[in-house]
């Protein structure tokens, strides 16, 4: 096992480096930062300023390589810059420096670092919703096939699949916060209190999707569950039903949910980001589309970085739980 | 067996009768929902006298970048840094120059080329720092110097000695003379009166050194925790969430106002709607399109908005370098054939028709103007006979547009007036960053639309980098129509430096008619900005030159509206 997490990781830091160069050049060929940090008004001088401000007025390579902190730094507006090329330092990634963005004057690390737990707690109330709803839905309708609860469980996950969050987001928005007032009209509020108050909308409005995926998943898992030999011979053993239900039939229909859950983890990270600007939420979502826009080019990266090493550690924890939980699978 | 036929028809049934029921249930509660009112849901308590207190909170679509006002150039930052700075100079609401931290406007020699500002005295920074001439002197150096990078160093480029401080060939810039404690003085090395309105942006806006200081001279630090001498200081900023500000009891000029202001950073335009309309907030900048018709059809709220004209123009742009735009028939063919009146309907009234450069707020607008651009498709057709293309152009024009669905839809209008007269025109929808990039390289683009909004009120700020040969670069053009015109070029230098305010309002109004004739641009429309306010919510003006709501102050407390409230603005 050891040996499996280790050959993953090193295949992780590969792919990590992979998107991070083809997001770096990417980025170069998208248009001009200064012209679209700066806007419309922005004097030839102005731009020019910037460039050599951000380093931009270097040749590429240059660029990359500094970002990667292999040679000294070529940003004019860090610290470790100085006139004198000799006294230069390095300002890159293996310096643990990620830059700053050229929207929020700031370091990047910084101001993800104030974005991710919105974030991370709107994906964590989100997952919740789907787990409760979509595990329960699915055990409810999968030991009840065919019948009236069952259709109406399926009618729902249907309704859930396809109802897009530009739909729900602001149909939930407009009746059960203005209209009814039972929830804030969007925002996050000023206490963790009020955090919790206000992401419960959006977090219902998140999980519609992933607890209907989870009802379906979960509905067929139980069913074949429930027709396995073992099923039959733990009931002719006598075993109360209750206990055959959770511990012969459910117990084994919940792998595919772990690693969907494990999947399912960059996506906490990513951001939900329609429903996050439908509810001014203010996470990472919605700062990596502003990021783009504006072609803040250390704020894509990091983000870029951050969502290539979540994906790795996902489908690692994901490979690990299944093992964890099903002695038959080896590494 | 009929009783398992029964139940596989029972069975078969179930699945409709649960979606019949799950929709009658939907439809019933939907059917029951409570109304939104049509009117505001809290009405003021009736104070007769201006009062301080309240909190005041309104919300805007995107982050405040920085807090450092040498350094923001975006509207959302300078509605937080206008709490917390005061400048020498500023604008009224109609967005006429007068002073504030200055005793008066200032004293300007013959030639044009100095001036002497006298600061009023007893200014305290909220840190307690006085402002003297001296820490205006530090600030606007401290600004303009290399290492502090401030976009707003070309805006002071006249200043004598300016290039070789900014280079760090100089220890100080020459141009800027302390007198005596309270009277500073700078020189031009040249007459230019557009200096006036660089005195009046953030960027001269003075911070206080001994903050400056204290935080080691850190820019980062500086642009999160500022120290101004304006009416609010700063108090919080919980990062893509909120900034707080309280009122500075010691402010040099007082005025009745709340206690606390807090901005909402990162609320998109329809839930900021909501929200105003719930209650929540206290005033609203733009609303989408549904919002406003309800705004527009709503008796109660009519006497708490305003739809104002904004001073910027919006048109389309041609590359006068690349044929068939290098013609000026065509260019003149195709300002004639776009029916105006059809966007600005589109835009349910956010928009006024434009013919000329200049917005209306602006001396040198002409209502009368001669060589307008107007709605004439047979002058259109003529212009291209006069153009050698008698029977239409034989090539579609590229045309490059913005982002979006609104851009979309206008430009599908103005496609249509366009083919109506044998203008072909192949629409291309671009990315902001793309489209500013590429617009500003010679030889690029054909034809992009493109607007302006203004730095300062001046109609300088228009011309000069929108049409004057000097603002021509191979990249990163100002004058993206690559417009040259050396008659032009000489008013609108003249214009810069002219001292007497009629000869320069004449000027300006000479070149305002050259660019509309010449037509680099077809000018299409002026934007009106529309603002609401809740009933409780005193002395709130639209500003011609900033978005902020520094003047308001708080009726409360509020209580509840009734439709009876508002009976009088239903008559």
């Amino acid at each position: 096992m050891s040996r499996y997490i280790l050959r993953r990781a090193a295949f992780g830091f590969l792919v990590t480096w992979l998107v991070f160069t083809t997001v770096f050049f990417l980025m170069n060929g998208l248009g001009d930062p200064a012209a679209a940090v700066l806007g419309a008004n922005a004097q030839e001088s102005q731009i020019r300023q910037f460039k050599e401000q951000k380093g931009l007025d270097r040749p590429l390579h240059e660029q990359y390589l500094s970002y990667l902190g292999l040679i000294p730094c070529v940003r004019r507006d860090s610290p470790a810059w100085s006139d004198d090329p000799g006294a230069r330092k390095h300002c890159g990634i293996l310096q643990g420096d990620l830059g700053e963005s050229y929207i929020h004057h700031d370091s990047v690390t910084r101001v993800i670092g104030h974005r991710l737990p919105r974030t991370l707690l709107l994906g964590v109330m989100a997952m919740v919703v789907e787990l409760v709803f979509g595990i329960g839905a699915g055990i409810f309708a999968g030991l009840r096939p065919g019948t009236t609860g069952d259709r109406a469980v399926m009618f729902g996950t249907y309704l859930g699949t396809s109802l897009p969050t530009y739909v729900t987001g602001p149909l939930a928005l407009l009746v059960f916060a203005y209209l009814l007032g039972w929830f804030p009209v969007g925002g996050y509020g000023a206490t963790p209190l009020e955090h919790i108050q206000h992401g419960i909308l959006p977090a219902l409005v998140l999980g519609i999707g992933g607890t209907a995926v989870y009802a379906r998943v979960m509905r067929g898992e139980v069913i074949e569950s429930m027709r396995q030999e073992y099923v039959r011979t733990a009931r002719a053993k006598g075993v109360p039903e209750g206990r055959v239900i959770l511990a012969h039939g459910i117990r084994n229909s919940l792998l595919p949910a772990v690693t969907m859950i494990g999947l399912s983890l960059p996506g906490l990270v990513s951001g939900a980001i329609i429903t996050e600007k439908i509810f001014a939420w203010p996470g990472l979502g919605a700062l990596t589309i502003e990021a783009i826009n504006a072609l803040d080019a250390p704020m894509v990266l990091a983000v870029t970085l951050l969502f290539a090493v979540m994906v790795q550690i996902g489908n690692l924890l994901a490979d690990v739980g299944v093992a964890l939980m099903d002695p038959r699978i080896q590494y | 067996m009929s009783s398992t036929h029964a139940s596989d028809r029972t069975r078969k049934l179930a699945g409709p009768l649960v979606v019949l029921a799950l929709l009658a249930l939907g439809g019933f509660f939907v059917a029951n929902l409570p109304k939104g009112p049509d009117h505001p849901r809290f009405v003021g308590a009736g104070n007769p006298e201006p009062v301080n207190g309240g909190t005041f909170q309104w919300t805007v679509g995107s982050n405040v970048r920085t807090l450092d006002p040498h350094i923001a150039y975006d509207s959302v930052s300078y509605q937080a840094i206008r709490l917390v700075f005061d400048g020498l100079l500023d604008y009224d609401p109609d967005g006429n120059l007068i002073a504030v931290l200055a005793e008066s406007l200032p004293e300007i020699s013959a030639d044009g080329k100095i001036f002497r500002f006298r600061l009023k005295d007893g200014i305290r920074f909220h840190d307690g720092l006085e402002l003297t001439a001296e820490e205006v002197s530090w600030s606007l150096h401290r600004m303009l110097s290399k290492r502090t990078g401030s976009p707003g160093y070309a805006f002071f480029s006249a200043l004598r000695g300016v290039a070789d401080y900014h280079e760090g060939k100089a220890e100080r810039i020459e141009g800027i003379v302390v007198e005596d404690r309270l009277t500073i003085r700078f020189e031009l090395t040249h007459s230019d009166q557009t200096f006036l309105n660089a005195m009046a942006t953030t960027f001269s806006y003075p911070i206080s050194r001994a903050h400056f200081e204290r935080l080691g001279g850190d820019r980062t630090k500086i642009a999160q925790h500022p120290v101004g001498a304006g009416p609010f200081a700063f108090e919080g900023w919980e990062r893509g969430v909120k900034l707080s500000f309280t009122r500075f009891e010691d402010y040099h000029a007082p005025y009745a106002r709340p206690d606390t202001m807090v901005m909402w950073e990162n609320v998109d335009a329809t839930t900021a709607a909501r929200r105003f309309r719930n209650g929540d907030i206290d005033v609203l900048a733009g609303a989408p399109k549904v919002h406003l018709l309800f705004f527009l059809e709503s008796e109660a709220w009519k006497p708490y908005f305003t739809l104002e004209p904004n001073v910027a123009v919006f048109g389309l742009a041609m590359n006068c370098e690349m044929p068939p735009l290098d013609d000026v028939h065509v260019r003149r063919a195709i300002a004639a054939a776009i029916d105006r009146k059809t966007i600005t309907d589109y835009m349910l009234g956010l928009a006024v028709p434009a013919g000329q450069p200049l917005p209306p707020q602006l001396k040198g607008h002409d209502a009368e103007l001669e060589t307008l651009q107007t709605y004439d498709p047979e002058r259109a057709k003529e212009e291209l006979a006069l153009a050698g293309y008698p029977n239409g152009l034989p090539k579609p024009i590229e045309v490059w547009i913005g982002e979006g669905e609104g851009p979309r839809n206008i430009a599908q209008l103005w496609q249509s007036d366009l083919e109506a007269v044998g203008i072909p025109v192949r629409l291309r929808q671009v990315a902001w960053a793309t489209y500013l990039a590429e617009t500003g390289k010679e030889k690029s683009v054909q034809m992009f639309s493109s607007g302006w909004s203004m730095d300062f009120p001046d109609p300088s700020n228009f011309l000069d980098p929108l049409f004057h040969s000097r603002s021509i670069h191979p990249q990163h053009s100002e004058n993206r129509s690559f417009y040259r015109n050396p008659e032009l070029d000489r008013l609108l230098d003249e214009g810069r430096a002219e001292v007497d305010p009629e000869k320069r309002a004449a000027l300006y109004h000479e070149a305002n008619a050259i660019v509309a004739r010449d037509a680099p641009w077809a000018f299409l429309f002026y934007p009106v900005d529309f603002d609401a306010w809740q009933p409780y919510v005193k002395n709130f003006r639209p500003h011609a030159v900033w978005s902020d709501y520094r003047s308001v102050w708080l009726d409360l407390p509020r209580r509840p509206a009734t439709p009876e409230d508002f009976e009088e603005a239903r008559r």
